[in-house]
């Protein structure tokens, strides 16, 4: 594309110092391109730089057409679950310590003795509210860095979804806990009577984040269980279960 | 292609056709009234309309109402959806409307007209505390604003006066002998009401605005006054439909200076203002934007900066002010194109054999023709001025008073004198066609002899031979040599 530069001396070019003709040729332009995006169909190739087509329109038209992100791309917080569905966190605080942006609260509680899941009691602590203000979130991935037990990821390659209320957008256990279940060798978890894995498996080398990895392509629940609160302002500690 | 063949069936078809419409039933509707109330009629006048019967209703109705409001309306979504074509954007489509087939459409954005008047209208009507003390000017500003600008449509006629069941019905809603002048009274009444919104909003902002557009408007009214008194001159005459002329009569701008016949068609060069006056037509377009209070002479709105006289008005106020701009852009559409653009004429292509024989046997049909015709041109210079505001960029303030005092008003003034010395010398207007072709000649010149430098293959392209130093920095200037 041949765009015009100014190379003239605008003080001695007569094409300047008229203004006119050199306004009738920006006019071309603008013209140029009205014509070209009003009569022919846009190219709605995602990869905008490739697009080709006379239309020279750039939009992505967002919902329709979505651009496939970078391969880097991590996306929302997931709470990792075990294979028993329970969250893998076991309630150390590390990730609400570390968040820079304060968003995550935790409160812990302890699996009951008599609790028909009594031997999952390798590990005693567990949250009983585990809150994200995704509002809040600035998206650091610190938390995840910071968790010694491969319990809180951000893998789903999705971004936070929009809301209609401010309260929508804090994650409670129920959004949070999702995709599949991991399972390290070194796991506690795995040392429970009754476990499949044998209980020497933790002397075998640790799984890093992210190893075997299977990206996420879940769809949303249809009625994703939330806390809501509709009146006044909204501390993330109102938004703690129940 | 599928777009390609909607887009052109629309601007080809659908648009002349509804405007086509809308002139033939203001003739039926005009003869209609003219027939059932009597007492008004006088007598069968092709010439001098307006007061002998209740025709001018019609021409309120269908011309004023339908035609001027509509355009304008739909111009509120054309800036926006003509805008982002410009750059390379889609522009508004997400509002939709109706049944589930008609949402999978956007229409070009057209619901976006409905949801930008309702929500125009049913938005809270806020006034600040301080405008308290002039509510009522408060309150005039946007009246003020709306009503001169919509009274100027009352002088413009959208179609030649045609007999209809016996009675002349004109598409005109008055005709007065001061035509051209009461253009120019009312349309600098306009800047009360921005003056006034900016005084009673009591807001410093809203206040410059006001200050930004009276000082404009004085700068700008002279220019716009002395770029038509060319036209004055050449046909001695300030009412509009004798501007125009007749094609059938062969008076106004309908008259051919240099005739030709191609296929028993008539050709040749019509006295069109554009034609005669060149010079004229540019000062009037520049001047008719600074009336218009866009860019490139947008500072009395300033977004940018001050955002504008109609700073502190919210909902159907702050509509108000911005319908009556686009209603302002469609009214001088139609002034320029009466003035300068040969009226509802051709111009060529069996203009006078259509006159004499359509305009004869249906002058209902020929005159809801040239309604369409006068209608595609003002439709087509509302295009143009909308492109014309998302070209160039706007001017300092500064700037726009120097090409106000020291560039339109000395240039209009030897317009003026050279047109009248012109005329004086040959009535027949040849001379001053032959002086106005000679400025678009040069002008045509200077624009196509501008050397653009080829992308990507040095600088010499750009100047004669040598390389152009003053624009390359120095390093790369050196590498070049
Ligand atoms: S990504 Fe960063 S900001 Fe977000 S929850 Fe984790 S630590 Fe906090
Ligand atoms: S998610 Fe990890 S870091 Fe956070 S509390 Fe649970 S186990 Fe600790």
């Amino acid at each position: 594309m041949a765009y015009y530069q100014a190379t003239k001396d605008p003080t001695t070019d007569i094409r300047e110092r008229t203004y006119v003709p050199e306004l009738l040729h920006g006019l071309a332009v603008t013209i140029r391109h009205f014509m070209r995006n009003l009569f022919f169909p846009r190219d709605t190739n995602t990869d905008v730089l490739n697009r080709t087509g006379t239309s020279q329109i750039t939009t992505v038209s967002y919902p329709e057409e979505q651009v496939t992100y970078p391969p880097g791309y991590r996306g929302l917080h997931r709470l990792v679950p075990r294979e028993d569905g329970k969250p893998r966190c076991v309630a150390c605080y590390l990730c609400a310590t570390i968040c820079p942006a304060q968003c995550i609260h935790i409160e812990a509680g302890e699996y009951e003795t008599t609790d028909a899941s009594a031997d999952s009691r390798v590990i005693e602590k567990y949250p009983t509210s585990f809150v994200i203000d995704e509002l809040r979130c600035i998206v650091c991935g610190l938390c995840v860095e910071a968790c010694p037990k491969d319990a809180i990821r951000m893998d789903t390659g999705r971004h936070t979804p929009s809301e209609y209320t401010r309260s929508g957008f804090v994650w409670d256990i129920p959004r949070l806990l999702e995709g599949p279940p991991v399972n390290h060798p070194s796991d506690p978890w795995l040392k429970r009577p009754g476990s499949e894995r044998p209980a020497h498996a933790h002397l075998e080398k640790h799984a890093r984040i992210g190893e075997g990895l299977v990206p996420l392509k879940l769809p949303r629940p249809a009625h994703p269980v939330r806390t809501e609160v509709t009146s006044g302002p909204v501390p993330v500690t109102k938004f703690l279960r129940d | 292609m599928n777009r390609t063949l909607k887009i052109l069936s629309v601007a080809i078809l659908l648009v002349p056709g509804v405007l086509f419409g809308i002139s033939w039933a203001q003739y039926r509707v005009g003869g209609w009234l003219a027939e059932s109330c009597p007492v008004f009629h006088t007598q069968l006048q092709l010439c001098d309309t307006g007061g002998t019967s209740l025709a001018w209703v019609s021409a309120l109705l269908f011309h004023m109402l339908l035609f001027v409001m509509v355009l304008a309306t739909l111009l509120t979504v054309a800036e926006r959806k003509w805008s982002a074509f410009t750059q390379d954007r889609i522009g508004p489509e997400r509002a939709r409307i109706g049944p589930a087939w008609m949402r999978k459409h956007s229409f070009g954005g057209l619901p976006h007209v409905a949801a930008d008047a309702l929500k125009m209208i049913f938005k809270e009507n806020t006034r600040p505390k301080a405008a308290d003390r002039d509510r009522i000017l408060f309150w005039l500003g946007p009246v003020l604003a709306f009503a001169p600008v919509f009274a100027l449509a009352a002088v413009i006629p959208f179609g030649p006066t045609v007999p209809v069941n016996g009675y002349a019905i004109s598409a005109q809603v008055a005709n007065p002998n001061f035509g051209l002048l009461y253009v120019l009274a009312i349309a600098s009444l306009a800047v009360y009401g921005t003056s006034l919104a900016g005084w009673a909003s009591n807001s410093k902002f809203a206040l410059l605005g006001g200050v930004r557009a009276a000082s404009q408007m004085i700068s700008y009214e002279v220019a716009l006054g002395l770029s038509l008194v060319g036209m004055m001159v050449a046909f001695s005459t300030v009412q509009l439909p004798v501007l125009i002329g007749s094609a059938a009569a062969g008076t106004g701008q309908a008259q051919y200076l240099w005739q030709g016949s191609v296929l028993g068609l008539d050709f040749g060069v019509p006295a069109w203002g554009i034609f005669l006056q060149p010079l004229g037509f540019l000062l009037f377009f520049t001047a008719a934007f600074a009336e218009t209070k866009r860019a490139p002479f947008d500072v009395p709105e300033g977004e940018s900066e001050i955002i504008g006289y109609f700073l502190e008005y919210s909902g159907m106020k702050f509509g108000t002010f911005m319908i009556s701009e686009f209603i302002e852009v469609v009214v001088l559409s139609a002034l320029i194109t009466a003035i300068f653009l040969g009226g509802w004429h051709l111009g060529f292509a069996g203009d006078v054999a259509l006159a004499q024989g359509l305009g004869k046997s249906h002058p209902v049909l020929y005159g809801a023709f040239c309604g369409a015709v006068f209608a595609m041109k003002v439709v087509f210079l509302c295009w143009f001025q909308l492109i014309v505001r998302w070209t160039f960029p706007r001017f300092r303030y500064d700037q726009i008073m120097t090409l106000g005092w020291k560039v339109l008003l000395p240039l209009g003034l030897f317009n003026l004198f050279a047109s009248a010395a012109l005329v004086l010398l040959d009535p027949s207007l040849h001379w001053l066609a032959v002086a106005g072709l000679l400025e678009i000649a040069v002008l045509a010149g200077l624009t196509l002899t501008r050397k653009a430098p080829k992308s990507g293959s040095g600088h010499e392209a750009a100047g004669h031979g040598t390389p152009d130093v003053h624009a390359l920095p120095a390093a790369a200037a050196s590498a070049h040599h």
